[in-house]
């Protein structure tokens, strides 16, 4: 369906806000349901512990690491709890 | 070079950052002319660790995205008996196709009206058209499942 068709069925006049209103839809399925979905890779850097979420990430699936003993890619699991950390190289 | 990364591995998200750790039972190790050594003033034990080694391409996310919300052509026709080829367009004008199944378009639609109706501070059709959007929007997810319900029939039934 064509961004005009969708204007006249709505009843709206401006296009830019009807691109804009289109997007917030997009980002409202895609919130709670699986639309388009994608994989992103980073390096893991030795002694780093943060890493950025991918800029167009909607809902965040699984988190993998490979598995460099047979070249895999493993789901990790979320701890819930904040650990206790003793020595932090890293202080935010 | 990490092992068992589904039993080793864990993160945390942290705003719009994920905290990586690494699971361990001894303590921490270095590496030392190509040997892993535990380091002598290290605690020993069960401890969550920051990565101890780069892994090239090592952390992998799967989520939903916003890709290519704006096409050059329409994704739910064919194109003779192929797929459609889509190209992304980066500037959207009225023209260009929203990247959606029928179904989620129409959802867009309702969508669009329950704006419409937000700006002119009618409320009751706000709620109206948001309600029609999720139904939509869970139609289109029921019509990838199938589901069968089997019921067991009594022995000796008079139909």
């Amino acid at each position: 369906m064509t961004v005009l068709e969708m204007m006249e069925r709505s009843g709206l006049k401006n296009t830019t806000l009807a691109i804009a209103f289109i997007k917030d839809a997009i980002h409202l399925m895609q919130s709670q349901v699986d639309v388009h979905t994608a994989t992103w890779k980073t390096n893991i850097t030795d002694g780093t512990r943060e890493y950025p979420f991918p800029a167009n990430m909607i809902k965040l699936k699984t988190v993998s690491v490979k598995d460099t003993t047979d070249s895999k890619y493993k789901r990790i699991r979320r701890i819930t709890h904040t650990p206790v950390v003793v020595e932090d190289t890293d202080p935010e | 070079m990490s092992y068992d990364t589904h039993k080793t591995w864990f993160f945390q998200t942290v705003g719009r950052n994920i905290h990586l750790w690494q699971y361990v039972e001894t303590s921490q190790t270095d590496t030392l002319a190509g040997i892993r050594i535990s380091l002598p003033d290290e605690y020993y034990g069960k401890q969550l660790i920051y990565p101890d080694e780069s892994i090239t391409a090592g952390l992998r996310f799967e989520g939903t995205a916003f890709v290519e919300p704006f096409v050059n052509v329409d994704p739910n026709e064919l194109n003779g008996n192929d797929e459609p080829t889509l190209t992304n367009q980066t500037s959207p004008d009225e023209a260009d196709h929203v990247n959606l199944s029928r179904m989620l378009s129409l959802a867009c639609v309702d969508y669009l009206k329950s704006m419409v109706a937000d700006s002119s501070g009618d409320l009751q059709k706000k709620e109206y058209y948001m309600r029609e959007f999720w139904k939509k929007v869970g139609d289109d997810q029921s019509n990838k499942r199938r589901i069968f319900v089997n019921y067991p029939i009594t022995p000796f039934a008079i139909k």
